[in-house]
C-alpha cells in the first residue's frame, strides 16, 4: 500500500518510525456535522411519530366518534361520548374513587419514602446491603405482586387473615376483596409497597448532595436532631420532594394494572378508577368511543392539574 | 452515659429498625418463595407454617416440563385449570421481546439524545416538552389505537405487535435518561478527537459511546423492566394462548375453577428471577439512572 498522504509511510509499515501519522479516511465517507445530526434524528422521530404521537391524536379523535373494535366501521358522534361520561354515575364513582387512590397512595409513599431514605442515609456498615434489598420492590413485576397480594389476602388460606386471627386483632376472616374499604385499602398498599422505593431513590440520592458542614454547625450552636430535621434537611429537600410528588400523583393517577390484577376494580366497580373505568368501556362495553372518551378527560384534568401545581411552586418561590 | 455507650445503643437502635423495615418489606418475596416450594397440602394447612416441613420441586418441575401429573399425585384429582404446558413458551415470548424493545428504543434514542446534545437546530425545546409529555400519557389512551394500527398492519396476536406498543411506553423515558447522560460527557473529549482527524461517526462511536456505557447499560435495564412487567398493552394485543407474554399468560392460571397457587407461585419466583439477577449485577449503575432523571413507574 503507498502512503501517499504522510511523508512518513503508512502508520503501521513503518516499523520504527514511530510518529503516528494520521491517513485521512477516502472523502465520499465523510458527511458534515449537519447531516449526522440530522442522520440521527430520523429514526426517533419517525418511530415517536408512528407509535406515540399519532395514537394520541388518534385517541383525540376517536373520541368524538362510535367505533367498536371488531367492526371496521366509524361513525361520527359529536359530544355524545362525553354526554355519556358525564351522565354515567359509574363514571363519577370511579372519578371519586381515582382520587382517593392517587391522595392516599401519594401520601403515603411520601412519607414513607421520606422516612426510609433517611434510615437508608446512614453511614454505617453492610448499608448497600439494605438499599439494594430495600429498592427491590420498584423492579418486580405488577403481576407478580399482584398473584403475592391475592394469595397473601386470601380469604381462607392467607397468611394475613392468619396472622390476625392469631393476635386476636380480628375474630373471624376479612373478605378483602369482596368489601370495597377493604378492596381499596388492599390496591393502596400494593401501590404503596411498590413505588415508595422511587421516592427513596430520589430523596436518597439528593440527601447525599447536603453538605455536612450544615449540620455540624447546627449541632455547635446545640441544634436537636428533630431541629436538624426541620430547619436543614427538609428545606434541602423541599424541591425534589415537589417534583417527585407531581410524577407519582400524574403516575398514580394513571395507573391500570396495580388495580385491575388485583381486584378487576371490583367488588361491582368500588375500586375502579378512570383508566380501569375506560379499559372496561372498551373491552366489556365494546365503546372505543367513550373509552377515548376517558382518556381525553384523563389528560385534561392532568394537564390542568400540572398547569396549577406549576403555578403554585412559582409562587411560592417568589 | 459515656459517648461510647450512647454511639453503641444508637447503632443497635439503626440496626433493629433497618431489620424490622427490610423484613416487613421482603415478606411478600419471602413468602411466595416459601409457598412455591411447599407441598400442596402443606401449603393449605391452618395456621400456615412459616418454613416447610418437607420441600418440593414440584411446582417447578410442573412449570418448567409443562406435565400437569403431578396434580393427580399430590391432590388426588385433576383440577380444570389449564395444564402450565405454556410456560416456557411464555418466558421465552418475554425474553424475545422485552429484549427487541430495548435494542431498538435504546439504539434509537441514544442517535437522537447524542444529535440532540452536540448539534444545535430549531425545534430542539419541542423533543424535551414531548419526552416529559410522554411520561404523563396515559398507556390506556394510546393502547387502542395503537391495537388498531396493528390490526390494519396485519400485525396483532403476533410477537412484532408487542415490541412495536412497547417502544411506545419506553421511548420517552429513554430519550429523557440518553439525554441526561451525553450531556454530562465533555465535549473536549470529542474535539481533541475530530482535531486529530477522525470523522465525526469515528467519534461517536469509538469515544463517545464507550463513555456513555453506564448510561446505556442503566436505560436498557429500565427499557427491559418495563417491557417484562407490561400487562396491559399484550392483554390487548395479543389471543393465542402460545403467543403470550409471562404476564398475560400467568394470569390465565386464575380462570380455572380450582385455583393452584403452588404454581403460581412459583411462577412468581420465576417471573421475578431474570430481574433479580440484572438487579445484582447493575445495581450500581441503576442508583446513576435515577439520579439522571426520573424514571416511569
Amino acid at each position: 500500500m503507498s502512503a501517499p498522504y504522510g511523508r512518513h509511510g503508512h502508520a503501521g509499515s513503518g516499523g520504527a518510525v514511530a510518529l503516528t501519522v494520521f491517513v485521512p479516511p477516502p472523502r465520499r465517507w465523510r458527511l458534515s456535522d449537519r447531516q449526522v445530526g440530522v442522520l440521527f434524528m430520523v429514526p426517533f422521530i419517525l418511530v415517536a411519530a408512528a407509535f406515540i404521537l399519532w395514537p394520541v391524536l388518534e385517541a383525540v379523535r376517536l373520541a368524538f366518534y362510535s367505533k367498536s373494535p371488531f367492526r371496521p366501521t366509524m361513525t361520527y358522534v359529536g359530544l355524545d361520548n362525553f354526554r355519556y361520561l358525564f351522565g354515567d354515575p359509574v363514571f363519577w364513582a370511579a372519578l371519586r374513587q381515582a382520587v382517593v387512590w392517587t391522595l392516599s397512595s401519594t401520601i403515603l409513599q411520601s412519607i414513607l419514602g421520606v422516612g426510609l431514605a433517611l434510615l437508608l442515609h446512614q453511614a454505617i456498615r453492610g448499608i448497600n446491603v439494605f438499599r439494594g434489598l430495600l429498592l427491590f420492590p420498584y423492579m418486580v413485576p405488577t403481576v407478580v405482586i399482584a398473584l403475592i397480594w391475592r394469595w397473601m389476602f386470601n380469604p381462607e388460606f392467607g397468611i394475613i387473615n392468619a396472622t390476625l386471627l392469631r393476635f386476636g386483632v380480628i375474630e373471624k376472616n376479612i373478605y378483602w376483596f369482596s368489601e370495597p374499604t377493604w378492596a381499596m385499602a388492599s390496591v393502596i398498599l400494593l401501590n404503596v409497597w411498590k413505588f415508595t422505593p422511587f421516592v427513596v431513590i430520589c430523596v436518597l440520592a439528593r440527601l447525599q448532595m447536603i453538605p455536612v458542614d450544615l449540620y455540624d454547625a447546627a449541632r455547635v450552636d446545640g441544634a436537636s436532631a428533630w431541629q436538624r430535621f426541620r430547619d436543614i434537611t427538609l428545606p434541602q429537600l423541599k424541591a425534589v420532594l415537589s417534583v417527585v410528588v407531581v410524577f407519582r400523583t400524574i403516575w398514580t393517577f394513571n395507573k391500570f394494572e396495580e388495580i385491575y390484577l388485583l381486584t378487576r376494580g371490583g367488588p361491582g366497580t368500588s375500586t375502579f378508577n378512570l383508566a380501569v373505568y375506560g379499559f372496561e368501556q372498551a373491552t366489556a362495553n365494546l365503546k372505543l368511543g367513550v373509552a377515548a372518551a376517558t382518556g381525553v378527560v384523563m389528560l385534561a384534568l392532568l394537564f390542568t392539574g400540572s398547569a396549577l401545581y406549576l403555578r403554585l411552586i412559582g409562587r411560592q418561590e417568589e | 452515659m459515656t459517648y461510647e455507650t450512647r454511639r453503641r445503643l444508637r447503632l443497635v437502635l439503626l440496626y433493629t429498625t433497618l431489620v424490622t423495615v427490610t423484613v416487613v418489606i421482603c415478606f411478600p418475596l419471602a413468602w411466595a418463595l416459601v409457598t412455591s416450594v411447599k407441598p400442596n397440602d402443606e401449603m393449605l394447612r391452618l395456621p400456615p407454617t412459616f418454613l416447610p416441613e418437607r420441600l418440593t420441586a414440584d411446582h417447578y418441575r410442573a412449570l418448567l416440563t409443562g406435565r400437569a401429573m403431578y396434580f393427580e399425585a399430590a391432590t388426588g384429582y385433576r383440577p380444570k385449570t389449564a395444564p402450565p404446558q405454556h410456560f416456557l413458551a411464555w418466558f421465552f415470548n418475554s425474553v424475545v421481546v422485552s429484549v427487541g424493545t430495548t435494542v431498538i428504543s435504546v439504539g434509537v434514542s441514544t442517535l437522537a439524545a447524542y444529535s440532540l446534545t452536540r448539534f444545535s437546530f430549531p425545534g430542539q425545546r419541542f423533543f424535551s416538552y414531548f419526552s416529559l409529555m410522554g411520561y404523563m400519557v396515559p398507556s390506556v389512551i394510546f393502547v387502542f389505537p395503537l391495537f388498531l394500527l396493528m390490526a390494519r398492519l396485519g400485525l396483532t396476536d403476533r410477537l412484532p405487535s408487542l415490541v412495536l406498543g412497547y417502544i411506545s411506553i419506553t421511548l420517552p423515558f429513554c430519550l429523557w435518561l440518553m439525554w441526561a447522560f451525553f450531556r454530562g460527557i465533555p465535549l473536549e473529549v470529542e474535539e481533541a478527537g475530530l482535531i486529530d482527524g477522525a470523522s465525526r461517526l469515528q467519534v461517536f462511536w469509538q469515544i463517545v459511546l464507550p463513555l456513555a456505557l453506564p448510561g446505556i447499560i442503566a436505560t436498557s435495564i429500565f427499557s427491559f423492566v418495563v417491557s417484562w412487567n407490561d400487562y396491559l398493552i399484550a392483554r390487548i394485543f395479543m389471543n393465542s394462548i402460545s403467543q403470550l407474554p409471562l404476564t398475560v399468560g400467568v394470569m390465565h392460571f386464575f380462570e380455572g375453577v380450582h385455583v393452584d397457587w403452588g404454581l403460581m407461585m412459583a411462577s412468581a419466583v420465576l417471573m421475578t428471577l431474570p430481574l433479580s439477577i440484572l438487579f445484582m449485577l447493575v445495581q450500581r449503575h441503576l442508583i446513576v439512572g435515577f439520579g439522571a432523571g426520573a424514571v416511569k413507574g
